[in-house]
Order: C-alpha cells, then sequence, then structure tokens
C-alpha cells in the first residue's frame, strides 16, 4: 500500500503539471480576452499529433518537437486570433458568442485531426535509456520524468515573465482592469493576439508532453482536457495565473489518489466532484479572496 | 483668460454626437461641447444625463453613431482609446483605475508603456508623479489596491499627470473622496492650467465645480441644456435658477 501511495503521487505530480499547463494556458485566455475557448482540449491534442507526425515522418523525437511545436503553434494562435476575434466584437454579448464560435471550432478541429491522422489511437515510442529510473522505492518512466522537468521549467519561466517583466505585467493588468490598461495607451488588440498566441503556443507544448506522458491520444481526446482544463481554471480562480497552475498539480494528486484508493470508475467523479465543490465552497478559486470584476 | 484662446481650435471637442446602447437607446442626442485651451471646462448635470457617457465618447471608449470627435480641430472619430496618450490626452475615469495587485510603481511603469524603452523618460515620469505626491514615493512598492480610497485618487493622477499631458479629462474626481481630500484634490485641479494643461472635468459637486472652472456645460438627458462662463452662471440669475431648478442646487452669489 506504501508503495501504491508513492506511486500515486508521483504520478499525481507528472500528470498534474500536464493539467496545470493546461489550465493555466485557458486562464490566461480567458482573463486577457474574456473569451471561454472550448476548442483548448483539442489545440492541445493537436500539438500531440504534430509530436506523432515528427516522429514518425522525419524521425523527429519529441523533445526537439517542443520548439517546433512552440513556434508553430504561437503563430496559427496569432493567426487565428484575427481570423476569429474581431467577429465577436460584432456581438452584444462576446463572452456568450465566444462560447458557441469555439464549440464550432473544437468540432472542426476534431473533424481535422480525423481526416489527417484517422480514428486510431497513437502513440510515439521513442524510448528513452533506461526506460526508468528509480525513485526510491519506486521506478517511475524516463520519459515522465522529463516531462515534469520540463513542465516545471515552463511554469518557472511563465511566471518569471508574467511577474518580472513589463510585457507580462501588462498582461496581468488587463486581467485585472481591461479598460484601465487601454488608457494607459497599451493596444488591446496587439496584447490580446499575443496572449491568444501565447495561449496556443502553451497548448501546443503541452500536447507534445502529453505525447510523452500518457499511452495514446486520438482525435477525440481534446474534449477530455478541455473540461480537465475548466476545472483547473474554476479551482485556481478564473483569469489567476498561479491559481491554475497550483489547482493542476492539485487536481492531478487528487485524481491520482483516487486511483489509488477507489474504483477506476468513482476515480473519474473526483474531478467533477472538486469542482462542484469549488463552486460551492469557494467560487473565486483557492486562491481567490478578493473578488474580480 | 477667459477669452484668450476663443479663435483657435479646441484642444478638444464633440460635435453633434449621438451615442447609441443596443443600437437603439440614445444616450447623447447631438451633443457638442469643447474644451478650450488653458481653462478648465465643466460639464455638469442631473444623474443620467450623459456626462461620463460624453467623456467616454469623447477619449474613443465608446463608438458614436453620428457627430465627429475633434483634437486641435482634427477629426479623430472611431480613434481608439489606447492613442490618446500620443496626442497628449490623458483620462481619469470615474471608476478606479488602477492595477490593484500591481505596485504603485508598476502602476506609473505601465503608463509609460508607448515609451517603455526609453529608460531616461520613463525615470523622469516616475520623479514628476513623486515630485507631484511625494507620499507616491513612500509607498512604491506597496500594492496599489493596499493603499486608502483617497491615495489611491491621488496615484490615478499622478499617473496621468506622469505622461505631461496637455489635455487631462477628469470623471467626477472627488466621488466618494472624503471632504478635507476632496479640497486638495479641487486646489490640485485649479492649479493645472498654470502648467500649461487644459482640463475637462466631468463633475456632479456643483457646488466646487463652478468655484473651479471657467467654462460650464449643463447636459440634460443626453444633450446640451445650456452653456456659459462660471462668472455668468454665478452672476446671471437666470442662469442660477436654471441650475436650482436642474441640479438641484443653489449657487451661492
Amino acid at each position: 500500500m506504501g508503495l501504491l501511495i508513492l506511486n500515486g503521487l508521483a504520478n499525481g505530480l507528472i500528470v498534474g503539471g500536464i493539467y496545470a499547463l493546461v489550465g493555466v494556458s485557458l486562464t490566461l485566455l480567458y482573463g486577457v480576452l474574456r473569451v471561454v475557448n472550448f476548442a483548448h482540449g483539442e489545440f492541445v491534442i493537436a500539438g500531440s499529433f504534430l509530436a506523432f507526425a515528427l516522429f514518425s515522418g522525419l524521425g523527429v523525437p519529441p523533445l526537439l518537437a517542443l520548439p517546433v511545436a512552440a513556434i508553430a503553434f504561437f503563430a496559427a494562435g496569432w493567426a487565428l486570433y484575427y481570423v476569429l476575434i474581431p467577429r465577436l466584437a460584432l456581438s452584444d454579448d462576446p463572452e456568450l458568442m465566444s462560447f458557441l464560435m469555439f464549440y464550432g471550432v473544437s468540432i472542426a478541429a476534431a473533424a481535422l485531426m480525423l481526416l489527417l491522422f484517422g480514428a486510431d489511437s497513437r502513440s510515439i515510442d521513442d524510448t528513452f535509456s533506461p526506460v526508468s529510473v528509480p525513485l526510491g522505492p519506486i521506478y517511475v518512466s524516463t520519459a515522465r520524468l522529463v516531462a515534469l522537468g520540463i513542465t516545471a521549467v515552463l511554469s518557472l519561466a511563465l511566471a518569471w515573465f508574467l511577474f518580472r517583466t513589463l510585457p507580462g505585467k501588462a498582461l496581468r493588468a488587463a486581467i485585472m482592469n481591461r479598460e484601465a490598461i487601454q488608457i494607459m495607451g497599451v493596444d488591446i488588440v496587439r496584447l490580446s493576439a499575443f496572449a491568444f498566441a501565447l495561449a496556443t503556443a502553451l497548448a501546443g507544448v503541452t500536447g507534445v508532453l502529453i505525447a510523452l506522458v500518457f499511452p495514446a491520444f486520438n482525435p477525440f481526446s481534446g474534449a477530455e482536457y478541455t473540461i480537465i482544463a475548466f476545472i483547473v481554471v474554476v479551482l485556481g480562480g478564473l483569469g489567476n495565473p498561479m491559481g491554475a497552475l497550483l489547482a493542476g498539480v492539485i487536481y492531478g494528486l487528487a485524481e491520482q489518489m483516487a486511483t489509488v484508493f477507489l474504483p477506476q470508475a468513482m476515480a473519474q467523479i473526483v474531478g467533477f466532484a472538486i469542482l462542484i465543490g469549488t463552486i460551492f465552497f469557494r467560487p473565486s478559486g483557492i486562491l481567490g479572496t478578493r473578488s474580480r470584476r | 483668460m477667459e477669452n484668450a484662446s476663443r479663435d483657435e481650435p479646441a484642444a478638444l471637442e464633440l460635435k453633434g454626437v449621438d451615442v447609441a446602447y443596443h443600437g437603439d437607446i440614445r444616450i447623447l442626442r447631438g451633443l457638442s461641447l469643447q474644451a478650450r485651451r488653458g481653462l478648465i471646462t465643466g460639464v455638469i448635470g442631473p444623474n443620467g444625463a450623459g456626462k461620463s457617457t460624453a467623456l467616454r465618447a469623447l477619449y474613443g471608449l465608446l463608438k458614436p453613431v453620428a457627430g465627429d470627435v475633434l483634437v486641435d480641430g482634427r477629426r479623430v472619430t472611431g480613434m481608439p482609446p489606447w492613442k490618446f496618450i500620443e496626442h497628449g490626452i490623458a483620462l481619469v475615469p470615474q471608476h478606479r483605475s488602477l492595477f490593484n495587485e500591481l505596485s504603485v510603481e508598476d502602476n506609473l511603469r505601465l503608463a509609460c508603456w508607448s515609451f517603455r524603452g526609453d529608460r531616461a523618460r520613463v525615470g523622469e515620469a516616475l520623479e514628476r508623479a513623486y515630485a507631484q505626491f511625494p507620499m507616491l514615493r513612500e509607498r512604491r512598492r506597496d500594492m496599489a489596491g493596499a493603499m486608502s480610497g483617497g491615495q489611491q485618487r491621488f496615484l490615478e493622477l499622478g499617473r496621468a499627470l506622469a505622461l505631461r499631458p496637455r489635455v487631462l479629462l477628469l470623471d467626477e474626481p472627488t466621488a466618494m473622496i472624503a471632504p478635507r481630500i476632496s479640497a486638495d484634490i479641487y486646489a490640485f485641479i485649479r492649479g493645472l492650467p498654470a502648467q500649461g494643461i487644459t482640463v475637462l472635468l466631468v463633475d456632479q459637486n456643483v457646488r466646487q465645480c463652478v468655484q473651479v472652472c471657467d467654462h460650464l456645460y449643463v447636459l440634460e438627458l443626453g444633450q446640451n441644456k445650456v452653456d456659459g462662463s462660471a462668472r455668468a452662471f454665478r452672476e446671471d440669475a437666470g442662469l442660477r435658477e436654471l441650475i436650482a431648478e436642474w441640479v438641484d442646487y443653489r449657487i451661492d452669489t
């Protein structure tokens, strides 16, 4: 039992890191743009498929796929912003319309992946040597440990950017007060495009990491990650990036520990229980004590 | 001073502006007003008269469905809000415009966004704000949201002033501020023209506004009701009556 718990903790941290990245990119997007990206999970899985295509087509290992995904998804996000978002501004209620629009985008993205890669589940068989590493009494797969390291570095880099640089502070300022940042002379359209591109790049990179951590993915896996992202965002507080990072790890730990103690089917319920509990008892999230406009 | 700048174009002007919500509900109807250079222009009127809406339309935060916005006589209708700083026009809106979870200094630095690469100029701007309100220097590492209401208002004013604007738009700068601090804020506003700053002041405090302004506009239901020099408002019995009636305040002679 002790080993199982240790295993659960290790896996919880690894999986939680992935959830943290999925959540932080979605919450940044919502915070800055007030847009609900229902297609976020599809963006993530598109990153997994990019890694798969690079590996099976050109033999590029997943670690090298990371920078490729970051650049490609950043560019795609930037372009997608200008295609999609200006249309929302025509609506009386852009936030609600964004829901519908991105629901459409998610269906289209999943269909496109289905067309390109087929319905079979895919995995990347690139193995590290050794395949697993002893960590005290337990063994953890090397690929998963590498993914955890990358997750940690990305989270720290993101935190540094948001809290130590002026553009990062401008992003946070836009989350705190979207009108005031415009009065400061900040072009909100360009800042939003940057936030969209950054969030999309993070989603793509997370997708590559998912290919390292999880056994398989298919074009329909996106919806699952969208739901996880929403749980993490609510748990961390809407538009609160640090909250999302912490919430992702908490959610990952809870989910993995639940598989240790509860039947498989019950473990899935844990996520929703956390979501509902948060909404009931801490509606502004684990870190949220202040109300936001 | 009052007639100093009649002939040159106003620093900022609304010309026959209509603003509508949800396509149909007109908030402003044919509203015209001018902020003339070197003067303090006041905008008063009962609640719901469209005072704040007029200011938001001037600053590009709302798009007029008809009419024009002019800067120095040039048409800038539809210009987005973030371009106004480049034209030397700063706004302190009615509702809090601070970034509560950023430090006082970061709030000031963000105002320097358009020249963020120029360290000397940013330093100069910070220094200007600190010189104007020394309290800000003492609290520069504190979160903006941790300060009192009055201090937050001084930070907003200092932040706007740090950029050396030619024109400053103020929307109810003393709303929900303690009377003693309000007096300081009005004294500060009164001193702005001497620094070469044109002021457009929207205020619900008619008593103070009449005393501080050079020229006054009275709005009603999104339209111009009447306008004139502050002296005319103080001396003309008919105007005084009108003010008493429209904004429920009797001007002292």
